[in-house]
Formats: C-alpha cells, structure tokens, sequence
C-alpha cells in the first residue's frame, strides 16, 4: 500500500464519519421536531461558544481520552478491552475513597489519588487479562460481564460497607481539598488534561521506539511470527490489558478528584463506550486519538447545551457514536482471530 | 485470457484447449500463473479478458483440499447437491451415492468418516469423488500429486488413465517433469503469465521443459566445501505432536558442518519435529544441543537464544508480519539483541546478500513477492550466525531463481560451520543439498543415506511406510 | 405439598422464565456463528425487540402487532449487522459493539419521542401470563427445530459449512456470503423474541437498561454449549438458575448487589473452565473476502 492509498482510505473514513453525524443526527432532529440548523448550532456553539463550554468540551476530551488510550494498546496487542467501562468505574471508586480520607498535602494526596486509580483500574483490566493468558478465554465476555460486575461492587461498597455519604447516598464523602486536581486557566479544567496529552505521547514514542511495543504490536499483527520470534504471547496478552486498565482507571480517578470531587455511581455516560470510537476514528494511533478524543468530546459538551437550548434529546450523540463504531469496525480485522 | 492481481499480470494472454480422452500438461515454475489459469476455468475466478467454453461440467481438485475437516466424508462429496427427502437430507442415499461412485471409479472411502481424520491421500480421493459426482467432461488437477507417495502416485494416475479413456479431458497442473513425461499426451509450458511452448510429450523431454520454464539454464548451486564435522544435535526418542502432526520416538544426530535433509511425504510429523525443535510445542524423550540438553518447557526465546533458528513452513503467518515493512521484519526474532539504530544496517545487509527487491528497506512485506517474502525470512535467519537452522520447505512456492538462492545460501551457511537440518517435500532439492538423508514416515526415522549412496527408488518405498 | 418442595418448584420455575430470554439470544447466536458470524449484538437486537414491542404495542394497542414489529425491527438490526460482517468485512466484534451503543441510544431516543419521558415507557397493552407461558415453552420448541435444522436439512448444512470454510463451501457453489447473511437474520428475529419476552411478556414495559447484559450472558452460553442448539438452551438454563437464585437468597439477607451478579460471576467462571478446550466453528469471526 502506498501512501497515497492510505490518505485515500483516511479520507474516505472521514467522509463516512461526517456523513453519519450530520446526516442521521439531522434525521433524529428532525423526529424531534427541531430544525437541523437549530439542532448542530446548538451542538457547536453549545460545544465552543464561550470559555466555560470550552473548557468543559476539554474535561469531556480528558475524560475520553484516558480510556480511548487504553483501549487503543490492548487492539494493537490483538485484544478487545469492551470493559473500559468497568475499569474506568473501579479506578474512580478507588480515588473517592482514598482522597475522602489522605491526610497529605496536595503535591503527595494528588499523585497518591491518580495512583489508586490507575491500580486499581489496571486490576479489573488484569482479570481478564489473566483469564485470557492461562486458560484462553474470551476476553470479549470477560471484559463485559466485569463491567456489570464493577457496577454492581462500587453501588454495593459505597451504600454499604465503605459508605461515607449521608445514610443511603450512593456517593463517597468529598475529597479533601488537597486531593482535588487544580485547575487550568480559572476554569473547570484541570491538570487531568495535562497528563492525558503527555500519556498519548509517551504510549507514541513506547510503541514506536521500545522493544516493549515492538513485542506488542507484533502480537497484535501477527501473534503466530510473535510466538516464534521469541516473544511470550501470554505475558504480552496480559501486560496489555493491564496497562489498558490502567488507563481506564486514570480517567476514573481524573473525573473523581479533578470533576466531581467525589465517587458517585454514575460518574460515567459511558465514556468507556465512546471511547472505543475514539480509539477507532484515531485509527489507533495516540496522536490521532488526541483529535478524535476532541471531536467526541465536542460532541458530547455541546450534546449536554443542545438538548437543554434546542431540546433534542442527548442520546443522538449516542447513537451516532455507536454507527460510527459499525463503520469504522472494518480498520482493526483482529490478526489474532486470523492466525488460528 | 488475461488476469491481472493488483501490480502482478498472473496472466497474459493465454490460449487452452483440452480434448477429450487427452491427459494435457501444463506446466511452470512457481509464480507462473498455472493455479490461476486452472481457477480461470473452473470458473471459480472471473478473468478481465477472455472467454472460457466448455462442451459440459468442469471439475477442479485443488493443490490445498476445499474439504470441510469437521464434516462427513458424504457431507463434503455431496455438499449442495444433497439427496433429499421432504425437507431433510436423506443421508441413506447419500452414503449409497458416495458407494456408488467409489465402486465405479475405484475410489473407495468410508462415506461417515469425518474428513479431517484421513490420511492425506484419502482426503484427495474425496476430493476427486466429489467432482466426479458431477460428471465432469473435464477434469482439472493442481498439484495432486505433491501430497502422495510415490506408490500412491503411480495408482493415482491409473485412475487419471482411466478416466481419461472414458472420454474426459483432463489437464494435469504440475511441477514435476518425471509425471509429465510419463504420463501425458500434451504440455504446455507456461513462464511468467505467458505461453512459452506446448508440444505433444512425445516430441520433447524433461531437459528441454525445464528450460522452457526457466527461459534458460538452471542457475547453479553453490559450491560445497569440505568441513570437518563436529557434534552438534542429538536426538534421541523425540516424540512431539503439533496439531496432526506427530513425532514417535524419533532418534537422529546433526553435525556442524554438514546439511541433514529429511525426507517424507507431508503429515508424517515434519511439523512436529520443527516445532518442537522451534520450542513452540513441548516433546518428550531428549534432546542434546552442544552438550547440553533441551528443556521441553523451554519457550522459543531460549532456543534462539542458544543459537538455533528455525525457517517456518509458512512465511505469511509463522514467519512474517505482512503489515510491517522489511526494516522491521528483519529485526523479528533479534529485537532483544538488536538496537533500534541498527535495525535499518540489517536490512540493507539481508537486501545486499540475498538479492531482496525492491531493494527498499521501507517497502511493505506483504506487497513483495513470495520469492522475496522467503529471501527476507532466510536472510535474517543466516546473518544472525546460528548454530543449528531446521529449514522446512524454504523453496516452497517461489521461482526457481529464488529457490537457487536460497539453496546456495544454506550450502554457505554449513561450510562456515552451520550445521542445517533440511525437512523438504521435494527430493530433487535434498538430492541436490544434502550432505546425507534421513527418510521420515509415520512420525520416525526409517532410513539414512549418504549423498553417494542416494537410491531414489529405496527412499520413495521407504517414504510410503514399506520397508 | 411441604414448603421445601413448593420453594423447589417456585425455583424451577423462576428458572425458566429467567433462563428464556436468555434461551433466545443464545439460539440467535448459536445460528450466527455457526455460519461463521460472531453476534455481539445480540444485547442490541433484544433492546430493539423489546422497545419496538411496547411502542408498537402502544400505539396499536394490540401487543402481538407489538411483537410482531419487535421481530422485525431485530431483523433489520441483524441485517445490518450481517451487511457489514459480509459485504463489507469489517471486525465482527467491534460492529457488534457500535450496534449496542447505538441501539441503546436508539431505544432511548425512542423513549422520549414516543413516550415524552426519558427512562422507561408508560404501560402498555402486554401478552399476559398466557403469552408469557407461550414464549416459554416456545423458546425450547425453537431450540429443537434450530437442532433439527442444523443437523438434518440442507440449508443447515450449508451454514456448518459456511462456519467452517467459507472458501471450501464456495468452491461446492455455495453462495458463503448470502448463506452467513440469512444465518445472522434469522439468529436476529430469534433473537429478538427474547426481547419481546422481557417487555411484554415478563414485564408490561421497557425501561433503560432493562437487558442488563443478558446478550453477553447469552454468548457465554453458546460457549459453554459448544456452539449447539441444545447445550446453549442447557446453558441458559445453569445461568437462569444464578438468576433466579437471586430472589430465593433475597430473603436470606444477602446483600442484592452480589446476588444480582451472580449470573455475570457464573459466565466468567464458565469461561475460564471451558475456553480452551472446546472449538468453534473453524472460521468463526473471520471475515471471507473473495477474491
């Protein structure tokens, strides 16, 4: 394949992409009884109009790009991390909890609180990972059903046993200040979008210029080569969906004590989803991703102020992810799938 | 006829004509267009030019079975053809029918045996049985006999004689002269997408066919050096399986200096035997590497580490990453040892020493030709200095030149001091490159002999399982 | 009758409406890939069959119209799945993922256009225990059938070969990609019955998330079933039984978080048990090109 065809293929994609937005999203508008016009004006100013929407439209950016990164090294090991989800649920339970009790100042309590979610996201991304390395399961189901099961243990331990809240809130108690990320620009912004951008780069340069991605792309590409190249295709199965969970985790933990300030159920729309179209529209590639966490993210702000303004319901965003996902499916044909 | 695939013409402008009653050769080196040609008029490929008419059915049994493993031997024969009854398969008239037809064509085969159980020359009959269930007027064979003994290879073509007495045309797609002459009425021979010859059989020979395939003399293998050999690997009741493949109690020793080639009909454990060498699957009994031995739980990175590097049977997915481009592709299997600077320094090294082209160490592997795919996977292999290589099938699919290449590659690889453990499905390459040939059927080791004893006749009976 | 039997029996039977839903998905599933197809839709295909069921069911104010459209509309979800897995050969898994998401949000649209409120639908006009014994009993007629046609017909034939060796069937002049196509549609409107199920026959409504992951259970069950009609039904059946578990152990104090995971713990023990040893189908989830 030359160059030129790949640009070719990217283009392509784009269009399709652009397609879909516009066009079903002008369709559900219309159902709504909302002018398409009305609808996407409300959608991209409500995105970049003023500083503060702009600044949120960069904490939705953060909050996918964490997991789409994640999600990004575990394809290009060879594996489906569909539980970003879940891990990104568990990394954020386990900053709340922390950062609700730390008694440290905030240079220590914030990396401490970032670190409890990358733990413990990289956990729930080990299991499966454990699972598919010794006794060759699925790693597709292993990921989903854990992500009920995240769910399910964060509302168990934060009404019951780790409650911190007031009797019967589903939420931890609020961080200590000195856990809370800071803010960027006297905005809602935090340093969380800092460290998303310099994790892209570094996962850039890790997997172009270390053996550890070398390993990694090649059992991704073609894991039978891999295997007898010497390298442990179950270590590397493992190592990836850790990492990948970990990642998850951070974004959690970065939503915990940058945006909300504490652990409640429903921390996350699903960002574990999004960011799988993110992983995919960025061709999982970090840099790319980085531009694809922005669209998505524009997408999902401005979705928040079009349903309020415009009064289209927000699940459009929603739904035209989830089509961008189906025709975008054909850019990763897993090699793993084909070697066997 | 005329079929282009992305940059490659596969074939250029091509007349046929088979007769009935006439067993037609047509004959090329790998890469020549034949297996396209025979899919062109199977109808199972659409040509960009041309026409294909013929005067009833054609049949085509191909070089790698179409047989579904997990289904029945009378599922596979009369897949879409079913005898019905109502809105189920009648499977009694479909075991009758598979019977039947083994009876009239002197394939028998049990019609509930599941494919994927046979032998490999049972599976060809299937095959055959299959298309013979559509009464063929023409019969097309790609490489039928690549899979057989040489026993087998002389009652296969009994049936072919036979069929063809019953007025079918058949052509014989093949690389192996011995077969043509003995057996055909026509050749054409084909090079490079093009007709280059046809005769009747009678008027030519073998020398002047493979000629006409090269378009000129056979390019000549390296010269062989005199070595002095020193122990190397022992193996002693190796047993091992790798998928079907299986390995009984084998025993036989390499020396450095000196190419061991192995001799046998596919599936009878050559796979095993290189994987376990490989350390992809574990084996049971010893093996002795330099005075120590092997540990059957070793991985792969420890046999490489040691020194022994194996040339895979498929390259496209044991050996390479189509995605990648050669720079990459030759640091597999040294990315540990090999610094990220000095990836590009052996690229070019492997492109200079084996002739790679494009010579472009940023070209893509899976847009070169299988020619120079496998040139990529020997060079890295050799450069790297190893002490043990098990080579399985390095010539397979790709034209002779490359072939040449690579055979003389491996006979310098053994004069520096190599000691090169040579499984191939061809006789002619061990014949040629070898040092001494161990004969391998059902799983061990049955015969050796020295390069001056060779006895084509003694081998084949020996790679069929009669003593 | 002593109270131990009568909470037996009210646990086989809570087994069985549990287990249906499930018995469905998995069918459709187990049709889907035995052609070679991976349906991770299957979660999507039973929201769109449970939301096109109550809002046809609604607006009609017949619940089997209802049902009706519920097959169809898992029909069309199917067929784009089965498009995009066929003709454009794309990764199966992920296109399957992209219809959840979009499904979801679908049904979720759909809440507020038809129902003008978000979360969940008014009641509507349902099938009553009648019905509910109906799909019941009906789910394990459908089992058998699929067995009988998968085994014992020519069509069924065809699909095992297609799951196989597309190229294989292809070269016997079997059209893989028209028989992997239907395969996926018909495993959809299957499929799809579990959807109905749930909102009109178990329930009378369709609430967000009211499939809570019940297709990937499902596709644990086809596993755990080895890619058979009657083991995935046998499979259904082991994870309806942690489901309905969960009501009985209720009453025991048992915090109802870990009840209600218990049938997601069930499928990851299931995995880790039975995933090396059993083989799908040779070319399942591998899409065939051409050439």
């Amino acid at each position: 394949m030359t160059a030129a065809l790949l640009r070719t293929r990217a283009f392509r994609d784009v269009a399709v992409v652009i397609v879909l937005v516009f066009g079903v999203g002008s369709i559900a508008m219309l159902l709504a009884h909302v002018s398409p016009f009305d609808g996407f004006y409300a959608l991209i100013d409500g995105a970049f109009g003023t500083k503060y929407e702009l600044a949120e439209t960069l904490v939705q950016t953060t909050n996918l790009l964490l997991p789409a990164l994640g999600i990004a090294i575990a394809f290009r090991a060879g594996l489906f991390n569909i539980g970003a989800e879940g891990q990104l649920v568990i990394g954020g339970f386990a900053a709340g909890w922390l950062g609700a009790q730390l008694l440290l100042p905030g240079y220590l309590a914030v990396p401490m609180v970032l670190l409890a979610g990358v733990v413990a996201g990289g956990a729930w991304g080990a299991i499966p990972g454990f699972m598919r390395a010794r006794f060759g399961a699925n790693e597709v189901i292993a990921t989903l059903m854990l992500n009920f099961v995240a769910a399910l243990l964060t509302t168990y331990l934060v009404t019951g046993p780790l409650q911190q809240g007031g009797a019967g809130a589903a939420e931890t108690s609020p961080l200590l200040k000195a856990a809370q990320l800071p803010t960027l620009f006297g905005t809602q912004l935090t340093w969380a979008f800092v460290i998303a951008l310099g994790l892209a780069f570094v996962m850039h340069w890790v997997l172009r210029r270390t053996v550890f991605g070398y390993e990694l792309r090649a059992a991704g590409d073609a894991p039978e080569a891999a295997k007898r190249a010497g390298i442990d295709l179950s270590r590397t199965a493992l190592l990836a969906m850790t990492i990948s969970g970990a990642f998850a985790g951070l974004g959690g933990a970065s939503i915990v004590a940058g945006e909300l300030h504490r652990f409640n159920t429903g921390l996350s729309p699903g960002y574990g989803f999004i960011a799988i179209a993110v992983a995919l529209v960025g061709n999982l590639d970090p840099r790319w991703i980085v531009v694809a966490a922005l669209a998505f993210g524009a997408l999902q702000s401005g979705g928040y102020v079009m349903q309020a303004e415009a009064h289209v319901p927000r699940e459009v965003v929603s739904l035209v992810t989830g089509l961008v996902i189906v025709a975008l499916a054909g850019r990763r044909v897993v090699a793993a799938q084909r070697s066997t | 006829m005329r079929k282009r695939f992305g940059a490659v013409q596969a074939v250029d402008g091509v007349d046929l004509e088979l007769k009935p009653g006439e067993i037609h050769a047509l004959v090329g080196e790998n890469g020549a267009g034949k297996s396209t040609l025979a899919a062109i008029a199977y109808r199972a490929i659409q040509p960009d030019e041309g026409t294909v008419s013929s005067d009833g059915v054609v049949g085509l049994v191909h070089q790698h079975f179409k047989l579904i493993g997990r289904l029945r031997v009378w599922e596979n024969v009369l897949l879409n053809r079913e005898p019905r009854r109502g809105w189920a398969i009648d499977a009694g008239a479909a075991r009758a029918r598979v019977r039947e037809l083994g009876t009239t064509y002197g394939l028998q085969v049990d019609p509930d045996a599941v494919v994927e159980t046979l032998p490999v020359g049972i599976k060809q009959r299937v095959e055959l049985l299959r298309e013979l269930d559509r009464a063929p007027r023409v019969l097309l064979l790609d490489e039928p006999t690549a899979s057989l003994a040489p026993g087998e290879i002389a009652s296969f073509f009994t049936t072919v004689q036979d069929l063809a007495r019953r007025g079918t045309a058949i052509l014989v797609v093949t690389h192996k002269l011995a077969e043509v002459i003995a057996y055909s009425q026509r050749v054409t021979v084909m090079r490079a997408g093009r007709v280059v010859a046809s005769h009747l059989t009678g008027e030519t020979s073998a020398e002047a066919i493979a000629r006409e395939m090269v378009g000129g003399e056979v390019p000549a293998l390296a010269a062989r050096a005199s070595t002095s050999v020193a122990p190397l690997l022992e193996v002693r009741n190796l047993s091992a399986r790798s998928g079907t493949s299986a390995l009984r109690e084998a025993s036989f020793e390499v020396r450095a200096g000196e190419i061991v080639g192995v001799a046998g009909i596919e599936g009878n454990g050559q796979s095993a035997l290189s994987d376990a060498l490989a350390g992809v699957v574990p084996f049971s009994g010893t093996i002795v590497f330099e005075g120590t031995p092997l540990r059957p739980d070793d991985a792969p990175a420890s046999r490489l580490a040691r020194g022994i590097r194996v040339i895979p049977q498929d390259r496209r997915h044991e050996a390479l990453v189509l995605e990648w481009n050669v720079r990459d592709n030759v640091a597999l299997g040294r990315q540990r040892t090999l610094r990220l600077a000095e990836f590009g320094a052996a690229a070019r090294e492997v492109i200079e020493r084996f002739d790679v082209r494009p010579p472009n160490p940023d070209a893509l592997a899976g847009a070169l030709s299988g020619g120079n795919q496998q040139k990529i996977v020997v060079g890295r292999t050799l450069i790297s200095a190893p002490k043990l290589v098990v080579a399985y099938q390095p010539t397979r699919g790709i034209d002779i030149g490359a072939a040449a290449l690579v055979q003389s590659r491996l006979i310098e690889a053994r004069n520096a001091g190599a000691g090169v453990l040579l499984i191939s499905f061809e006789l002619d390459e061990l014949f040629a490159v070898a040092d001494r040939v161990l004969v391998i059927a059902n799983g061990a080791f049955v015969g050796a002999f020295d390069r001056g004893n060779l006895d084509r006749g003694r081998i084949g009976a020996l790679m069929a399982g009669h003593a | 009758m002593n109270a131990t039997a009568a909470a037996l029996l009210a646990l086989v039977g809570l087994t069985l409406v549990k287990a249906t839903p499930l018995i469905y998905a998995a069918l459709g599933g187990v049709l889907s890939e035995r052609s070679g197809v991976v349906n991770i839709g299957l979660e999507g295909i039973l929201i769109a069959g449970a939301f096109t069921s109550v809002a046809v069911s609604a607006a009609t104010g017949n619940p089997f119209a209802g049902a009706l459209a519920g097959i169809v509309a898992g029909m069309l979800l199917a067929a784009l799945l089965a498009f995009a897995a066929t003709r454009l050969a794309v990764d199966q898994i992920v296109a399957g993922t992209g219809l959840n998401i979009a499904a979801l949000a679908a049904a979720a649209f759909g809440l507020v256009l038809v129902f003008h409120q978000p979360g969940a639908s008014t009641e509507v006009p349902a099938l009553g225990p009648r019905g509910q014994t109906t799909l019941i009993v009906l789910a394990f007629v459908a089992a058998a059938a699929l067995h009988w046609v998968l085994t014992r017909t020519p069509w069924g034939l065809r699909v095992r070969a297609c799951g196989e060796d597309p190229g294989a069937a292809e070269s016997a002049g079997i059209d893989a990609l028209k028989t992997r196509f239907w395969a996926v549609v018909i495993g959809g409107a299957i499929c799809s019955l579990g959807g109905v199920y749930l909102a009109l026959a178990e329930l009378d409504l369709y609430s967000d998330g009211m499939t809570a992951g019940r297709g990937f259970i499902a596709l644990a069950a086809v596993i755990f079933g080895r890619w058979t009609p009657l083991g995935a039904t046998g499979a259904a059946l082991f994870f309806g039984f942690f489901a309905a578990l969960q009501f009985t152990l209720q009453q025991a104090g048992i915090p109802s978080q870990l009840l209600q995971a218990l049938p997601y713990l069930a499928a990851l023990v299931a995995l880790c048990g039975f995933a090396g040893r059993v083989r799908a189908p040779a070319a399942d989830g591998l899409p065939y090109v051409r050439h």
